[in-house]
């Protein structure tokens, strides 16, 4: 059997999870560097003033949503889920971060003070590794998230026309330029959890079925003219990039689901191989 | 940074004069609130158990992260303002006379600043941190229990915004594009 060090687990986690809030990713780099918006100087300098003092990039730092993959040959000594947790919990202690949930949603929405769940996915695959993938997700962006329950009949022109219509209305809101997700099949839930995962992928990374990726290359097109602009003000790039997921579904169902984020695309990932006992 | 400066407790007065698209840049006194704040104060059907005086006052829709230690303010940014629209009537009844968040508000926000002389600001967001030093003071005003959904009082300096409704009711978002301005 293999096995993963829980203490490099939890040390190199917190680092990268501090890093996406305080480190702007070179796609967002690139775009602040080449559009100009009223406040272009500002959030240019907001690169250098977070990654110089460790406040973080926005001040909605997040809800934390995991996406694990456990290698079948993987045996850990310690409950993952609770590790995943006990990271989150530490990182929002130690750093000038806000504490951004609330336990019950719907009647008392009091805030526990620790910035906890973190929302966690996980899936087992064949392997000895452990690979954990994360988004630091803000509310705004959040706001965006969609299911539709088209009819099958529906196909392309329908999800493009629903996906258009949908940003039209609300994307100014999430901080554009957006990076999309869609997620394709499935059920409902796994269509929003696709969704969600596909935010993952990096721009430029395209489906690796070209129907898909045409689609996705499509979507950007569509979404770019909507000119929901840098900071939703109509000037400048709105899409940073739309990533497709497909997976079979019901013959009578067509689940599309959409998940955005706003221009910071705050994530990141850590592996760990597991070791030989 | 251009930009033209106002003091806040000046910016009842000049609403009428500010320009659609105008960069601004904010000194002095901001109030801080979000969904529950709003909720609590203007509950509706029951009396709130708390009332603040709005007259004058410029509302700014944000809930800080923690500060560093020396630091007034933690990182610190605009949230979604059309969340707070159905409470925009009821705050400018009492008296503020500005408000500022992120992205566009509704038709009904439209009116209501219309209706009384009122200016809706666009601040940066995902500027967190730039904004954070341009707060020199800040204070729990009310419902400390609420963490970072308090109302807070700060104070501020080169604090950068846009008009993205001016006291006329004229709207950014209804499709007259803001000009282009590289700072």
């Amino acid at each position: 059997m293999f096995r993963v060090c829980e203490q490099t687990l939890s040390r190199e986690l917190g680092e990268a999870l501090v890093q996406a809030q305080v480190n702007v990713n070179p796609f967002t780099r690139a775009v602040l560097e080449r559009s100009t918006c009223a406040f272009s100087g500002v959030l240019l300098e907001n690169v250098c003033v977070a990654r110089e003092t460790g406040l973080p990039l926005c001040q909605d730092t997040g809800m934390v949503v995991f996406f694990v993959e456990r290698g079948n040959q993987l045996q850990l000594d310690f409950s993952l889920r609770d590790v995943l947790q006990r990271v989150v919990e530490n990182v929002f202690a130690s750093n000038p971060f806000r504490f951004s949930t609330v336990t019950d949603p719907l009647f008392d929405r009091k805030n526990p003070g620790n910035n906890l769940p973190a929302v966690i996915h996980e899936r087992v695959v064949a392997g000895t590794d452990l690979s954990i993938h994360f988004l630091v997700k803000g509310g705004g962006s959040e706001n965006l998230s969609k299911l539709w329950m088209m009819r099958p009949g529906d196909g392309e022109k329908g999800l493009v026309d629903a996906v258009k219509q949908h940003l039209a209305k609300v994307g100014a809101a999430g901080c554009p330029p957006l990076h999309v997700g869609i997620g394709v099949g499935g059920t409902a839930d796994e269509a929003m959890e696709m969704s969600k995962r596909a935010l993952l992928l990096d721009p430029g990374q395209r489906n690796p079925d070209p129907r898909y990726a045409a689609l996705e290359k499509r979507l950007e097109g569509e979404i770019e003219q909507l000119h929901l602009g840098v900071q939703g003000l109509g000037h400048g790039p709105s899409c940073l990039g739309v990533h497709v997921l497909q997976a079979p579904t019901h013959i009578a169902t067509l689940p599309v689901g959409l998940s955005a984020d706003c221009f910071l695309m705050r994530k990141g990932n850590v592996c760990f191989r597991g070791q030989r006992t | 940074m251009k930009g033209r400066k106002v003091w806040l407790e000046q910016l009842g007065e000049l609403s009428s004069s500010l320009q659609l698209g105008e960069l601004l840049l904010l000194h002095g006194r901001l109030f801080l609130m979000r969904d529950a704040a709003h909720k609590r104060l203007f509950p509706g059907d029951t009396k709130p158990d708390v009332t603040l005086d709005w007259n004058g006052k410029t509302i700014f829709y944000a809930g800080p992260a923690k500060p560093l230690p020396g630091w007034a303010s933690g990182s610190i940014g605009p949230t979604t303002s059309l969340r707070m629209d159905p409470f925009l009537p009821a705050l400018l009844q009492a008296g503020a006379c500005a408000t500022m968040g992120k992205g566009p508000r509704g038709e009904q926000a439209r009116q209501a600043c219309q209706r009384w002389n009122a200016v809706y600001l666009v601040a940066p967001s995902g500027c967190a941190a730039v904004l954070a030093q341009r707060i020199r003071k800040m204070q729990v005003v009310a419902f400390e229990e609420l963490g970072p959904e308090a109302i807070f009082q700060a104070e501020v300096e080169d604090f950068p915004a846009l008009v993205a409704i001016d006291s006329q009711g004229h709207s950014l978002f209804n499709g007259i594009a803001a000009p282009q301005c590289g700072s």
